[in-house]
């Protein structure tokens, strides 16, 4: 039988996502999606192409600004400040709120710049400085070992998933509060997924997490809590371990166990 | 419910489901096959039980085989995931009820060549219809996915508990009464206690149906039916695997 499983700690909302509607152009992409996301645990965002999640996601550091015709409307709350009102900073939101993309996408520029190049951005530190920040950086996505003797060579000579490694530290040097995660193994072999997921595990200590992934395997790994979304809204919000092993609804159920028609 | 996308997952499901039905249709009958055998001391019936146990044996292999290639092949995912892990617990069940049946008719064999006491089996035919009744029952109830029958099932349990106690003490009487009557009345307290086992095993199956169809699971303590029970304070809590 199901074994007794402790309930998930009563965690903070760091971000709440409050009746957000999304449009491209004409186009509905969410309709009054409401959520919250929790401190120091992972949330992943499931569902077929075209649900909604990416765009949920992109909403969280407001991406969409960079589009002409894309607008979202209702509220997004991190610590309780509105992040989609106008007057927002949109480089101090994406220092708080970092994004990690589907394919790897480093500079091209050396591994030691890939992280620097951040930090400088919104720091001014003394070299020796730098060099520790870079070193925490590269040793928090568990990359250190293996790049620390060429951190001079450039950061597209590493593997595909060391380079998304990479990513991630240069994500995680700039000490952001809220880690995006968008399809971040999808491109990835097997071992190099399993060392982003045990990334993942140690990084939910320290930062809020969020990740859309196609792979249900992985988001029931990863995640703490499951948003399975459908056709732009929100359908089921649980724990990870009730929407895969007994979904209240039955389009999650359907989805879930591969039925979707 | 829909079908799943990859027709094969059907298939893969639709096999365990009649694996298990041939086990619970054999284990039902290996139950009363046994009872029968008891109480006319019908050694070649005895035997035949015995031979079918095999069958189960064999069952409860394949369905565990197929089950843990579907679970590699298919990360199964909610009700498909209970419904695997339920068909591997049931099986369990299953089998071990074969083998209570059969130890039962393994000591038919054994009476055969005692003097009988027919009066003393009247308690244990009543025990083994209810165990019978209520392995068909949750049977029917795992097949129909049917909550309300489980559950009715579960609290139904009591009855037998009870029912041993009132067994064993009866047979208890036979002994005192004449010590000639040991030997076969032992064999029938064993039998009680067997009996007794399948009922557990049907209650396990009771569970784990609730938990396949609800994805909850029924409470830790179960109905109790004995009055002033036969368990010591002392005694190890016990095995029902």
């Amino acid at each position: 039988m199901s074994a007794v499983v402790p309930s998930l700690p009563n965690l903070p909302v760091k971000v709440a996502i409050k009746n957000l509607s999304f449009f491209y152009g004409d186009t509905v992409a969410l309709k009054k999606v409401s959520l919250p996301l929790y401190a120091n645990s992972v949330t992943a965002f499931i569902g077929p192409s075209g649900c909604g999640k990416s765009t949920l996601l992109r909403v969280l550091n407001r991406m969409y600004d960079l589009y002409p015709r894309q607008r979202a409307e209702g509220e997004v709350l991190l610590d309780n400040v509105n992040i989609l009102d106008p007057a927002q900073d949109l480089n101090a939101l994406r220092s708080r709120v970092g994004m990690v993309f589907q394919k790897p996408t480093p500079f091209p520029m050396s591994i030691y710049d890939n992280i620097a190049f951040g930090i400088k951005l919104f720091e001014r530190l003394p070299k020796s400085e730098l060099d520790g920040r870079v070193e925490k950086a590269l040793r928090g996505a568990a990359l250190w070992n293996e790049v620390s003797g060429k951190l001079g060579a450039s950061g597209l000579s590493l593997s595909g998933g060391q380079q998304q490694r990479l990513c991630i530290a240069r994500t995680v040097a700039i000490s952001p509060e809220v880690i995006l995660l968008d399809e971040p193994c999808s491109a990835l072999d097997p071992i190099s997924t399993a060392r982003v997921e045990e990334l993942i595990d140690e990084l939910k200590l320290q930062f809020t997490i969020v990740i859309v992934t196609h792979s249900m395997q992985q988001a029931a790994r990863v995640s703490d809590r499951t948003a399975f979304m459908y056709l732009g809204e929100l359908i089921e919000f649980d724990e990870t371990k009730k929407v895969f092993t007994s979904p209240a609804k039955q389009q999650t159920q359907d989805y879930v166990t591969g039925r979707f028609g | 419910m829909a079908e799943h996308i990859v027709s094969a997952y059907n298939k893969e499901l639709e096999v365990l489901g009649r694996k298990i039905a041939e086990m619970g249709g054999i284990a039902e009958r290996m139950l009363s096959d046994a009872m029968d055998a008891l109480s006319a001391v019908d050694v070649d019936l005895a035997r035949s039980v015995i031979a079918m146990d095999i069958r189960l044996d064999i069952l409860q292999r394949e369905i565990e085989d197929s089950a843990i290639l579907t679970i590699a092949r298919r990360q199964p995912m909610a009700l498909d995931l209970r419904e695997i892990v339920a068909a591997i617990r049931v099986s369990g069940d299953l089998e071990r009820v074969g083998d209570l049946a059969k130890n039962i008719s393994a000591r038919v064999l054994k009476i055969a060549s005692e003097p009988r006491l027919p009066r003393a089996i009247i308690g244990l035919k009543h025990m083994n219809e209810i165990a019978a009744t209520q392995l068909k029952d949750v049977l029917d109830a795992y097949a129909q996915r049917d909550v309300e029958k489980v559950q009715a099932v579960w609290k139904r349990d009591a009855d037998l508990d009870a029912l041993e106690d009132s067994v064993f003490r009866d047979l208890l009487t036979f002994m005192m009464e004449d010590p000639r009557n040991i030997s076969f009345c032992a064999h029938l307290l064993f039998c009680s206690k067997n009996i007794e086992r399948v009922g557990d095993h049907t209650t396990n199956i009771a569970e784990t149906v609730f938990y396949l169809v609800t994805g909850e699971s029924l409470p830790m303590d179960r109905p109790k039916g004995r009055v002033n029970g036969l368990k010591l304070d002392n005694e190890a809590p016990e095995t029902t695997i």
